[in-house]
């Protein structure tokens, strides 16, 4: 057996891909639990009453955020497949 | 000359050593083992001192009492208090820490030195041990045989240890048959007169072994076969102390201002703790006797009692000088001054690179994103100066149309002057420093130090595209042509927020802030693609502007797009935590500008 086949051998053995992925799918879920909350906090402020060009960028903030949320759980969807 | 003359004289006495006796041929070669296993495990504990090390650093040096712990577990665990050392002075070289917590590593290092001499008199030299040398031999080096960095390192490390015992047992045999033939004990010497002589013999042979730990190793040994005596042993020991500094000192001689105030350091410790030592050797060893008893240690275990000596006196020197650490601090700073200090240039050049760093990849990793944000903090107040803003303005609360009505200079500022002098140098050695680190590192390491190299040539394109920009810019921005100037202004407006929030990414440390901000100076650079969002079309076609404006216009807004992407690219490189989420998702969660396109649209 081969220098690199055994190195793949114990990669599979003890997992250390599953590990990585795992690694990826605990950071993403952090994020999105993170961004999650971030949005709450934008639709609060947008409920109180806010200046025209305050109200603007919180709507910009919102549109960024909901984008950055659903770009996330595609990710964790991939991972998870 | 001494050198040249030194070498020889050391080979010609062996080779007469060898000839006379075959035991102290096997001495040596023990010695030799030994000290090629101390190599070994050195290099094997370097493959893992990169960011395991940084990360506990991080938390474990920002006092000098947890500098001491750091010191003393790295050395326990490493068996080298030489590599520790170099790790020391790499992370002071990388302003990871301050010469206070490298000295506080230092002391540590010293205290853990003894846990080698515990080792060696409590095991190494009752059991046969090496019995243990040759399997961990046979499966380091199958291990060094392997591509994977970390199953190289652990090859080295079993190597080293292998090596250790290997050499322990030789010096052991030829101490043991050299009993038979010849009384070493014959020739010690009491009194004062015997102390100095023996400091002396420990001194020397420390500096020609380049370890205290071989020294102490090999006193050991002879101390367990009765080839000198408890007293004379002693005084070796104190001599070993002095000589691993004699050693250290000569090292820093070609390294870097940090390497030299440490090793200074080291120095006067050492220096003081020996003096203070033969000072007060008798209720020294009255001590060592009454805790040897206390703890259990038989009368006649001499070689126990050599352990516990050399963790009371070390242990001692540490606390004698702990209250004045801040002092040795201060003196040694002011008689070793760096460049930084004794030389005031007017070509800035970098802070962090030296030598010193460069034998640990992560330390080197260190120093290089350090410089690189350096270099960025000038790139920034060029840029800004440029664009005629106050580089304060940009970073306090005032609202952005104000802080370009605050103009930095009645005079244009000579951006060409600032790169030679600013920029230039520094990411010229920030290219050539990467150069010479890549070849320590990793396939994995050399993959971040090119997106590392390529954050720099961000920021040195943003200030030459800044030049370009500030021509037009500053003949427009107060132009006679209210729309001309309005769209100059925006400009302005534009990249003084991206410089402000480039600053706000910089400080932040909440990911999901750092995430939206990123995404937003995106989502904003695209208001310089003015063809596409149909402003050019709309001055030109309602005759508001010329047509040379026209054509400055375009390309003034395509230099700001441009500063603008190169600083981002920066930003999520240099400002982005290596241990967070973000840097573990290998950059999946940074907006492309695909998704800018889709956010624009949405929000229309």
């Amino acid at each position: 057996m081969g220098v690199k086949k055994f190195i793949e051998l114990v990669t599979e053995t003890l997992g250390l891909d599953e590990m990585k992925k795992s690694s990826k799918k605990k950071s993403i879920k952090n994020l999105l639990k993170k961004l999650k909350s971030k949005k709450d906090s934008i639709d609060k402020e947008l409920k109180a009453k806010v200046g025209k060009k305050k109200k603007k960028e919180l709507s910009e903030e919102l549109d960024i955020i909901l984008f950055q949320i659903k770009k996330g759980e595609a990710i964790l969807k991939k991972l998870n497949s | 000359m001494l050198r040249k003359i030194l070498l020889p004289s050391i080979f010609v006495v062996l080779a007469y050593g060898f000839w006379i006796s075959p035991d102290f041929k096997g001495i040596a070669a023990g010695v030799s083992i030994f000290l090629f296993g101390m190599l070994t495990l050195e290099e094997g504990f370097k493959v893992f001192s990169g960011g395991i090390l940084e990360k506990v650093l991080e938390k474990s040096t920002n006092t000098l009492y947890k500098s001491i712990g750091f010191g003393f577990i790295t050395t326990a665990i490493m068996q080298s208090s030489g590599l520790v050392s170099v790790l020391a002075v790499s992370f002071i070289g990388a302003g990871l820490i301050g010469l206070a917590q490298g000295i506080g590593i230092i002391f540590g290092a010293n205290i853990g030195t003894t846990t080698g001499a515990w080792l060696m008199a409590g095991f190494g030299l009752k059991i046969k041990i090496s019995a243990y040398a040759m399997p961990l031999l046979v499966f380091g080096v199958l291990l060094i045989f392997q591509k994977a960095k970390s199953l190289k390192g652990i090859g080295y490390i079993l190597t080293g240890i292998g090596f250790l015992f290997l050499g322990i047992h030789y010096m052991k045999e030829g101490f043991e048959s050299l009993t038979t033939t010849i009384d070493l004990a014959t020739y010690a010497v009491d009194g004062i007169k015997g102390l100095f002589i023996f400091v002396g013999i420990g001194i020397v042979a420390t500096i020609l072994m380049q370890s205290s730990h071989a020294t102490i190793v090999l006193v050991l040994t002879a101390l367990s076969v009765g080839q000198i005596t408890y007293e004379n042993a002693i005084a070796l020991t104190i001599g070993a102390n002095i000589g691993t500094t004699v050693t250290a000192v000569i090292a820093s001689l070609g390294s870097n201002i940090d390497g030299k105030r440490l090793s200074s350091a080291h120095f006067i410790f050492n220096m003081v703790t020996a003096a203070v030592a033969i000072a007060l050797i008798s209720p020294i060893i009255d001590s060592v006797n009454f805790i040897s008893e206390f703890i259990g240690i038989a009368n006649d275990n001499y070689t126990l009692k050599l352990a516990v000596f050399d963790s009371l006196f070390k242990v001692m020197g540490v606390v004698m000088f702990i209250p004045f650490v801040d002092k040795l601090v201060q003196f040694l700073e002011n008689r070793l001054k760096g460049k930084d200090k004794q030389e005031v240039e007017s070509y800035e050049s970098a802070q962090y690179l030296n030598d010193s760093v460069l034998e640990i990849p992560a330390t080197a990793m260190a120093a290089i994103v350090r410089e690189t944000k350096h270099l960025y903090v000038n790139a920034f107040e060029i840029i800004a100066h440029g664009l005629n803003i106050k580089r304060t303005n940009i970073l306090s609360a005032m609202e952005l149309e104000d802080v370009i009505k605050d103009s930095y200079s009645k005079n244009i500022v000579d951006i060409d002057e600032f790169y030679e002098h600013r920029i230039k140098g520094i990411y010229g050695e920030i290219i050539d420093f990467a150069t010479q680190a890549q070849s320590q590192m990793s396939p994995e390491d050399i993959e971040e130090l090119y997106a590392l190299k390529i954050a720099s040539k961000d920021i040195v394109d943003a200030v030459k595209d800044t030049k370009h920009l500030q021509k037009n810019l500053l003949k427009y921005k107060n132009n006679s042509n209210k729309h001309i100037q309005d769209q100059y202004n925006g400009i302005r407006i534009g990249l003084a927020e991206l410089l402000r929030s480039i600053d706000a990414i910089s400080k932040m440390s909440e990911e999901d802030e750092i995430i939206l901000l990123l995404s937003k100076i995106k989502v904003h650079m695209q208001r310089y693609d003015i063809l596409a969002n149909g402003t050019l079309d709309k001055l030109i076609r309602n005759d508001l502007i010329t047509n040379e404006m026209a054509t400055s216009l375009m390309n003034d807004s395509s230099y700001a797009y441009e500063i603008s992407k190169h600083f981002i690219a920066m930003a999520e490189v240099i400002f982005i935590d290596d241990s967070g989420d973000i840097k573990n998702l290998d950059g999946d969660m940074f907006i492309s500008d695909e998704d800018v396109d889709s956010i624009i649209k949405k929000g229309e």
